[in-house]
């Protein structure tokens, strides 16, 4: 997904930062601004029911993978594993830090204190799912591991002095 | 007569000293703030070792700090460029100059001092359950309830005033240009300024009214009144409020691009459907992005976490075509004096671009669950306010202190600003990196594979600080004369 998210990033940045040195580049030039302006003008007529088309695709297109329990339950299927999951400062406890490989597992989270947030690092260093660990609340996050090795669990959501040291592991095997 | 005369002069005079007072006293917070951010880079770099309660401290300030000290300056320079008709009250200002003051004074006491350290965010219930004294809570909390209320004034102040200009809210908000209608008798037409700050002061009291929904249950807890409540609600309040105040104080300095660039490229932003549409939208899409906050709170009902999505796509919609198409219009073959403003501006384009970009893509819920409180949040919002709000307002300071010919306009002012641009870009490029390689935001220690990235930040950093201060000293020699002969206001509108 990082990946994905990165070279998206990289070429939109560097398509705006063409058009901005474009732009830039010909403002020493003398042009009519009853020229640009009716170029602007229609950049608007036309740009923004295209941008308006594509974030509305994009938008439909993205319901497809969202992490809630009921979605990822009809992409990935029911869990098989359930794993109890308390976020307190600044510790995690988890009712089992063993997860089978490739069988679709339910976390449930909450926390006792504060809001925390439930990330999960993969072996290699990225994150692969997180949830709000919440006062007052269970949130199920499913989830399945299909690469082996040892999960880190890091707080995701700022919780005082102790945030960066709430860690915990888990392995996937 | 003449006496009324008179005073309509003093009491323009006393709100342009304010509105010059709210842009220094906010530019030298946001320097201020920015050195601090510079201590957290250092630290993540592994170079310096502030220990966790410092540097929670510290973030705490910086956040809290620059969201105030940018507000502020842009409230200051909305105020000049409106001042010309929306006659804002002059003692109305001031007293807010000093609510304001008095509540980001018990900010710095309520972290340096006091050891407060819940982040700017405050996130209940994290502010009644830290490991720091109940005082600094209580000091953090009356600092920002403070601020809201110099904020509220500040919004009360331009609703009246736009109302008796414009005969009504409604046609402070262009609303015979938008349903194409005739305004009746005199009533003038309002400039893009003068909307843009209608819009502000709208949704700034929506805004501070979800703030005082947070804060009041907080203080009763305090109080001992009630034992808790729900932490859900409390962050939707939350957000609500402090997304909102961040996401107006861009709107507030797109009016300070509207009052700049016109000087340089001798034309004017018109009012015109587009504008009209885009400001009327605005009102209602800048409220709902908020949710977006709360996408991994998988407890929040699953229509509000889309409502979140499409705000987060929609409101940078009419911003992009309306206030960057518009400006790329005014800056094309305009024969533009590249001076210092200008350059900010640029700069402001692309960054406020590119951090609306990343936005979206964080917007994207699916794509959230693993971006989210990575620093790919920070990479974002840097990027739409060191560039943004910032740099728009920044940009206006120096014009009203340097004018289209004055220091701003020296080969060295220009360096500056390119070296600002050069430096706040490479700066917020190094936070996306660190976002793409999940390295989490907030967090005092980095790992040794996390550190890189931030090593290569702080030279950019420093390049940022030497920008800032040497445009600081150039500003500075021409305050004085800006306070004893307030200029007219910026001739770039319409």
């Amino acid at each position: 997904m990082q990946v994905g998210v990165g070279v998206l990033f990289l070429l939109l940045t560097i398509a705006w930062t063409g058009v901005l040195w474009w732009v830039a580049t010909r403002s020493g030039q003398a042009v009519p601004y009853e020229r640009v302006s009716a170029v602007v003008s229609r950049v608007r007529r036309a740009g923004a029911p295209l941008v308006v088309a594509l974030l509305a695709i994009a938008f439909l297109v993205s319901l497809l993978f969202l992490p809630y329990a009921s979605s990822r339950a009809q992409r990935l299927g029911e869990p098989a594993v359930t794993v109890d999951v308390t976020g307190r400062m600044w510790a995690w406890e988890l009712s089992q830090t063993t997860i089978p490989r490739g069988q679709v597992v339910e976390f449930r989270v909450t926390a006792v204190d504060v809001n925390h947030g439930f990330g999960i690092y993969a072996p290699d260093g990225r994150i692969v799912t997180q949830v709000q660990a919440m006062p007052g609340y269970t949130n199920r996050l499913l989830f399945r591991f299909d690469q082996p090795g040892v999960y880190t669990i890091r707080c995701l959501e700022f919780c005082a002095t102790g945030h960066h040291l709430m860690q915990a592991q888990f392995t996937v095997q | 007569m003449a006496g009324n005369a008179r005073n309509d002069v003093a009491a323009r005079r006393s709100v342009e000293q304010a509105a010059l007072a709210y842009m220094v006293t906010g530019f030298a917070i946001f320097l201020v703030m920015g050195l601090l951010g510079l201590l957290m880079r250092l630290q993540h770099a592994g170079w310096i070792d502030l220990g966790p309660r410092w540097f929670y401290r510290i973030m705490t300030l910086h956040g809290a700090g620059m969201v105030a000290g940018v507000l502020l300056a842009s409230l200051g320079g909305v105020s000049q460029v409106i001042a010309a008709r929306i006659r804002l009250s002059p003692r109305l200002l001031w007293s807010a100059y000093v609510v304001y003051f008095l509540g980001s004074g018990l900010v710095v006491l309520a972290t340096l001092v006091g050891g407060f350290a819940a982040g700017w965010t405050t996130t209940y219930p994290l502010p009644v359950r830290g490991d720091w004294p109940v005082s600094a809570t209580w000091a953090f909390l009356l600092g920002y309830t403070l601020v809201a209320v110099a904020f509220l004034l500040w919004c009360f102040a331009v609703l009246v005033g736009a109302r008796r200009v414009f005969g009504g809210l409604t046609n402070a908000l262009a609303w015979p240009v938008l349903f194409r209608r005739p305004v009746g008798g005199e009533q003038p037409i309002p400039t893009g300024p003068e909307l843009a700050a209608t819009v502000v002061a709208i949704d700034g009291v929506i805004a501070v009214l979800a703030g005082v929904i947070y804060l009041v249950p907080i203080f009763a807890q305090l109080l001992g009144l009630v034992s808790g409540f729900d932490v859900l609600f409390a962050k939707n309040m939350l957000f609500l409020f402090g997304h909102t105040l961040v996401n107006l104080n861009i709107y507030l300095a797109v009016a300070l691009v509207y009052a700049t660039l016109g000087a340089y490229t001798g034309r004017a932003f018109k009012m015109n459907f587009p504008v009209a549409l885009a400001f009327n939208l605005v009102i209602v899409l800048v409220l709902l992005p908020y949710f977006h906050h709360l996408y991994q709170d998988f407890a929040q009902p699953l229509a509000l976490h889309l409502v979140g999505q499409f705000g987060s796509y929609a409101v940078g919609v009419p911003a992009f075509f309306v206030t960057i198409v518009g400006s790329l219009g005014l800056l094309y073959g305009s024969r533009v004096r590249w001076s210092a403003p200008v350059i900010f501006i640029l700069a402001g384009l692309w960054g406020w671009t590119v951090g609306g970009m990343a936005a979206v893509i964080d917007g994207t819920i699916a794509i959230n669950n693993v971006m989210h409180n990575t620093l790919w949040v920070p990479a974002h919002f840097h990027s739409y306010y060191l560039f943004g709000a910032a740099g728009y307002t920044w940009a206006y300071l120096f014009h009203r202190l340097s004018g289209v010919e004055g220091w701003a306009s020296s080969v060295l002012a220009r360096r500056l600003a390119w070296s600002y641009a050069i430096g706040a870009g490479g700066f917020v490029l190094a936070f996306f990196l660190s976002g793409l390689q999940s390295v989490p935001r907030r967090f005092a220690v980095h790992l040794p594979e996390w550190q890189g990235l931030a090593q290569v930040a702080v030279p950019f950093v420093l390049l940022l600080v030497i920008a800032f201060g040497g445009l600081l000293l150039m500003a500075l020699r021409s305050v004085p004369a800006a306070w004893r002969l307030p200029v007219a206001e910026p001739t770039g509108d319409d």
